[in-house]
Parts: structure tokens; sequence; C-alpha cells
């Protein structure tokens, strides 16, 4: 398939899946699941990061319009869009990422995974929480959102990939 | 110049990352004085229209529980029709009401997004600048006080409620009359906390809160909820007081818009308070 054609398709459905369902769960003690970091996360290797921070701009600007939070989750993918080439460049394999064509579990790894989309969560959800609260005295109800939120987020991501990706198709 | 592209160049990335951010946070920070922004919100038609279309399928999961809040509060209504008061005067005297003069409309909406569980927490009705609405009206449920309107689109609006970052309702008990502003910690949907109050007042358990009606965006004496726990700020003589709300906000589906008619005239009145001069001085 297009690759353009396929991440436009995943953009309207992930803002879909974040908006009308996961916007909706709330548990309590502040966790938030966050299911479309992981579109960013999944953007092709070959991107720049230029394109990748001004796409994750729009891409975070159409999650504020629905959630109301004008320009926080903007603010958010445009950090894990910027740390996301670090990130990739600290764990490169030994042959580089040339034979890989798309970034998920199955072609990477479930280590790699867990490392690289582990510590860009963790980044995206410590920069989003921290400016939310911009107070100080709530730090340890920041950070208690933050351990809750990162790992049902990190699950929820998992879930996603295992249900719609095929395993053969992202081998070959 | 030659070395100005350079630099450019060379720290591009990091460049179009902070003019991002600036451009992100900016609009974040200071979002009430962006009019350009209300595009970006659930007030806009595309975003109220998709809301408005899974509301459609999710109103009717509540159905029982908000026909039960209907009903309770139709029936207190009727209770306070002509027809259901005996009469006691039985047409000696005529009144004719010039005694008192409509001050307050109420507009029903129904709410089509809501959140509870963020720092600052928006819910968004289907009513609009077609219909009248404007900034800064407040916004009641028949439980008690909901919001404010915080933007206005053409058929809908964003209120944001009282779980939010400085929303300094003003809020006095109902017995005793101290009055505070009332404000959210972030923490539980459930329960606000009250500031501003001296310790030297007393103040029992389980007093109700009402509106004071100081700003005119609400009547006064609209129930806010119930005091469950008071305690002393360390180095400080106020109360730290926690109000356990009368409106569940996860459950919510309707709401008044509350029009003060003589908003106005009230401010202008207020407007004409002279600012503070001795502390220029000092």
């Amino acid at each position: 398939m297009n690759i353009f054609v396929l991440n436009s398709a995943r953009f309207v459905l992930f803002v879909l899946f974040q908006v009308l369902i996961l916007n909706n769960l709330e548990p309590g003690l502040g966790l938030y699941a966050m299911i479309y970091p992981l579109f960013i996360f999944m953007l092709p290797f070959q991107m720049g990061t230029v394109p990748l921070m001004l796409t994750s701009f729009a891409f975070g600007l159409v999650i504020d319009s629905f959630s109301n939070t004008f320009g926080l989750h903007a603010s958010s993918a445009v950090v894990m869009a910027f740390f996301r080439p670090i990130i990739f460049k600290w764990l490169s394999p030994r042959d580089g990422y040339d034979s890989v064509e798309s970034v998920n579990v199955y072609s990477m790894g479930g280590r790699w995974f867990l490392y690289s989309y582990g510590t860009l969560l963790l980044i995206h959800h410590t920069w989003f929480f921290s400016i939310e609260s911009f107070k100080l005295n709530e730090f340890i109800w920041i950070l208690l959102k933050i351990g809750l939120s990162v790992p049902s987020s990190f699950l929820l991501s998992l879930l996603v990939q295992f249900i719609f990706i095929s395993n053969k198709k992202a081998i070959r | 110049m030659r070395n100005l592209i350079a630099f450019f160049k060379r720290f591009q990335i990091f460049l179009v990352f902070v003019l991002l951010q600036i451009v992100a946070l900016s609009a974040y920070v200071q979002y009430s004085d962006f009019a350009r922004l209300q595009v970006f919100s659930s007030a806009s038609r595309i975003n109220g229209g998709l809301f408005e279309v899974r509301n459609s399928f999710t109103k009717h999961f509540n159905l029982e529980g908000t026909n039960r809040k209907l009903e309770w509060e139709n029936a207190r209504l009727r209770e306070k029709l002509k027809i259901s008061n005996y009469k006691i005067d039985r047409e000696l005297i005529q009144i004719e009401d010039t005694n008192y003069r409509q001050q307050y409309l109420y507009m029903a909406a129904a709410v089509i997004n809501n959140t509870y569980d963020k720092r600052n927490n928006y819910m968004t009705i289907d009513i609009g600048k077609n219909h009248g609405i404007r900034k800064g009206w407040g916004v009641i449920s028949s439980k008690g006080v909901v919001g404010i309107v915080h933007l206005v689109g053409e058929s809908y609006s964003v209120v944001k409620t009282i779980l939010s970052k400085n929303i300094n309702v003003d809020v006095s008990m109902r017995d005793g009359g101290a009055f505070g502003l009332l404000k959210w910690d972030g923490i539980n949907p459930k329960i606000c906390q009250i500031s501003g109050i001296s310790n030297d007042i007393s103040i029992k358990k389980f007093t109700k809160v009402i509106t004071r009606g100081g700003s005119g965006i609400y009547p006064k004496g609209i129930p806010v909820g119930v005091i469950t726990k008071r305690k002393s700020i360390e180095g400080k003589p106020l109360w730290d007081l926690q109000v356990r709300i009368a409106e569940d906000f996860r459950t919510i589906q309707h709401v008044y818009v509350i029009k003060n008619v003589m908003l106005d005239e009230l401010k202008e009145l207020e407007g004409r308070i002279p600012p503070d001069k001795e502390e220029e001085d000092f």
C-alpha cells in the first residue's frame, strides 16, 4: 500500500480512537491512556526530523481541538518527534535500520520496542503532565499520573499492534 | 551572512523545535486571548458535530438516571406553580407584579462532551452564538453550579467547569454567610476547596455552601455542595475547607445557561470604584 495513504488512514483512525474512546475513559487517579504517540512512533524511518515534527504538530493540534487542551497535545507531540531520532540512533542495531521498512513490535523485536517506545512515552507523558499542571507543589500528584499513565498507554499500544498488524506481513 | 546561514542550517532542527513549542505553548498558556483559537476547540462546527453524533448514541446509556433527575426537578417546579398553591387573598387585592422584575433567564442545553479527570475540565454544550450565548455566562444544572461559558462557536460552546485551575467561583456558607472562592486542586472530581475564609469564623461540618451572587454570574443561593472537612492552614490564619460538590460530573447530561439581564449595569457600577491610590504611593 502506498505509504502516504497508509499513514493518512492511520492519522484519522488514531484521532478517532483517542478522541471518541480514550478521552472518555476516566477511571480516576489521573490515569489518562494515550494511543496517539504510537502514530508518531510508527511514522516511516526515512522521515527527517523537521517533517516529523511538523506532522506531529499538526496531529497534536487535531487532538487538541477535540479535547479542549489548546496546544498542550501539540507541544507534547513535537517533543516526542524531536526525541525520536535521538532515541533511535541510541538504540540502533548493528546493521542499522536499512533493512527495516516499518516500525513496529514485529519488525524490531520486543526488547527494542520496550526500550525505545517506553523511553519516548515517558518523555512525552512527563512533558504533558508537567505543562498541564505547571505547579511545583503538585509534584507528587504529577508523578502518580505519569506512573499510572505510562504503563497503561504502553500496554494499549502493544495491544493495538498485536491486533491490527499481521505478523507475516511485517516480517516480509 | 554566510556564517549566519551556516548557523541556521546546523541548528535547523532545534530551531524548528523551539518555534513549534513557542506556537503551541503560547496558545496553551494564553488561550483565552486568542480569538482565532476557537477554530481549534470543540466549539467549532466539525468537532461539535462529531461529538453530537457520538452523544446521540451514548446519551441513552444514562437515560434512566437523567429521567429521574428531570422528574425530581419537575416535581419541585410543579410545587411552585400557582395551581398547586391554596390562594389566600381570594381576589380581594389584585397584585400586579411591579415589585419583581426578571433578572436571570435560563436556557436549557444538552452536554455533548465532558471530561472530569484532567487538570482543566471542559464540557461542550449544543447551543452557541446562534442562540445568543456569550462568553462569561454562568452554567448550572438541576443539582448545582457547573461552570462558566468559556468559548462560543456558531452553534456549540465550551464551558469551563468548576473542576479547573483558577475558576474562582464566588461562594458563601448558607448559615453564617462567610464567603470565599471555590478552587479545585485537580485530585478528586467530587471534592473542591474553598480558600480565603479566616479561621476565626466558626464553620461546622456539613454546612451547605451556596453561590454568593457577587459577580453577577449566578443568582444568589444556587447550591454548590457541603463542607466535609476543615483544618487550618499552617502559618496562615485561614481555613482549608473541603467541599463535596453537589453535581456529579461523571453523569451530567443537561445544563442551564444563565443570562443576567442586569450584568452590564452591575459591571458599569463596579467599574466606577476608583482604584486604590494608597498602594501606589508606597
